[in-house]
């Protein structure tokens, strides 16, 4: 193990893609090796935190489905763009249009949204048809000043039957409709990694980050003062495919 | 005004500016006949590049029925490699071709759109219009979902339409008449105006369609002229440009 990963005392852990392959019956599969590697993280004393931009489900079941495959997680131990939203609508009283997945209604319970007067998008997979877009669309439009928050901005994400589009896709649509910036809540807004740490209790000198190879992670990590990117299979298997992600230009690896 | 060169050729952009769905905007007929050398200048499309034409022609034809004038609906050039038409699926297509599909942009379609541009299929967009005016409102064009692939892919989209500039220079082709002496008349301030003089044409918004209120003011080259609606631009053709 390298030195400098000796002095990390917490690690942030994204979920889908590093834990578990979503989609299918039972909403996904474990990676092998994942379930254990999350007990040892655990047993070596580290902290953990799982830091998701899932959005298609709220946390209390994301945590059941994952507490299903076999993995040892709890509700605390999850920072999800949602529940973020909620504080920042509450914070600037704004009352959202959501288009969001339906298992995502319950994060936005307490939230007033009569007369909108900002959209809230998610990874809302089948919600994303023309219509539901349009609406979204004429909310924006409608606006002196359009509000556009997105719940993360990942491109694209595996499930068992292929790669599907994230929400960046469709936030990305609306912002070219409607000339508009989103504000993303979630990875990689350095805000999200942030609150994820002080849930975590760990500064960011001393914390690691593991995430699938993608390149959302990089500014990320750039900006947050995260130490480094863990590969974090790689890491407690003591295989290191360094030079071969790095090959594919996705993380910042020499920095290890 | 004086320095401008004759008007030779009018150039009409149809959704919006003279028609919104299957209804004439008023008084656009009436205009039409009024105008010199009126090419229409329309890159929907709805099925593929062919039907597109026959389904515009098809509805000019019921609006401007009375109407003969040499109407030029400059469409994709018909390929005959495998091309994907949002809505008809070739076999083992590798490339593909965006349109305004409405019923088309959904989650499903989008996804297998994605893994063939992923796997290196070329992104053509018909045009990247953000929205266009129907009776109940404004809906989205093709252009945000165009956006949307070329961020997740990394890629940047082949715009064969409006704003490009080949597109309104085509319009030209085989007429005598260089860009100078060419207006363009449309509803949208970046594809229809922007998009015309940067082609060195003259660019008329008229406030129907798809207009908002001070779409005028949103482009750095201000429109040669802004009018109430195609009738407008007709009349100040007539007695300023002629």
């Amino acid at each position: 193990m390298a030195a400098w990963a000796r002095a990390v005392r917490g690690l942030l852990l994204d979920v889908s893609g590093v834990l578990y392959d979503s989609g299918g019956e039972g909403g996904g599969v474990p990676i092998a090796g994942s379930v254990e590697a999350v007990r040892r993280i655990k047993a070596a004393g580290l902290k953990l935190q799982f830091c998701t931009n899932e959005t298609q489900a709220t946390r209390e079941k994301f945590v059941k489905k994952l507490q299903g495959m076999g993995f040892d997680i709890s509700v605390a131990e999850v920072t999800a763009p949602a529940p973020a939203a909620c504080r920042i609508l509450k914070e600037r009283s704004l009352r959202p249009h959501l288009l969001v997945h339906n298992d995502l209604l319950p994060e936005f319970a307490e939230i007033d949204k009569t007369n909108p007067n900002c959209v809230v998008i998610g990874d809302a997979a089948e919600n994303f048809t023309y219509a539901n877009l349009n609406e979204a669309f004429r909310v924006l439009i409608g606006m002196e000043k359009p509000v556009l928050i997105s719940l993360g901005r990942g491109r694209y994400y595996k499930e068992t039957d292929g790669l599907k589009l994230d929400v960046g896709a469709y936030m990305k649509a609306l912002e070219y409709a409607c000339d508009v910036q989103a504000e993303v809540v979630g990875k990689p807004a350095k805000m999200f990694f942030e609150s994820a740490l002080a849930e975590m209790g760990v500064p960011p000198q001393q914390a690691g980050c593991c995430g699938c190879p993608q390149r959302l992670f990089c500014p990320a990590c750039g900006t947050s003062g995260l130490r480094q990117h863990v590969a974090l299979r790689e890491l407690l298997q003591g295989c290191n495919r360094a030079p071969e992600l790095q090959s594919q230009k996705l993380c910042p690896w020499k920095q290890i | 005004m004086a320095a401008l060169r004759a008007l030779k050729a009018v150039l009409v952009d149809l959704s919006g500016t003279l028609h919104i769905e299957d209804s004439a905007v008023p008084g656009a007929q009436k205009a039409l006949k009024r105008q010199p050398a009126v090419r229409g200048m329309e890159s929907r499309c709805h099925f593929t590049a062919k039907d597109s034409r026959v389904f515009l022609l098809g509805c000019l034809k019921k609006i401007l029925s009375d109407s003969f004038l040499p109407i030029h609906v400059i469409v994709l050039p018909e390929e005959n490699h495998g091309l994907i038409f949002p809505g008809i699926i070739t076999d083992d297509p590798n490339a593909v071709v965006v349109g305004l599909a409405p019923e088309h942009f959904h989650y499903e379609m989008m996804n297998r759109t994605f893994w063939l541009v992923l796997d290196e299929a070329p992104l053509i967009a018909i045009h990247k219009a953000r929205y266009f005016k129907k009776k109940d409102g404004l809906a989205l064009g093709p252009g945000p979902f165009v956006a949307g692939l070329e961020y997740t892919t990394d890629t940047k989209a082949t715009v064969v339409g409006k704003p490009d500039k080949t597109f309104f220079l085509e319009a030209l082709r085989g007429t005598d008449c260089t860009p100078e002496e060419a207006v363009m008349i449309g509803d949208d301030f970046r594809d229809d105006v922007g998009g015309a003089q940067n082609a060195g044409m003259r660019g008329i918004l008229v406030r129907t369609g798809k207009y908002q209120p001070a779409d005028e003011e949103k482009i750095s080259l201000a429109p040669y002229l802004t009018c109430e609606n195609f009738p407008e631009a007709v009349e100040h053709i007539l007695e300023h440009l002629l």
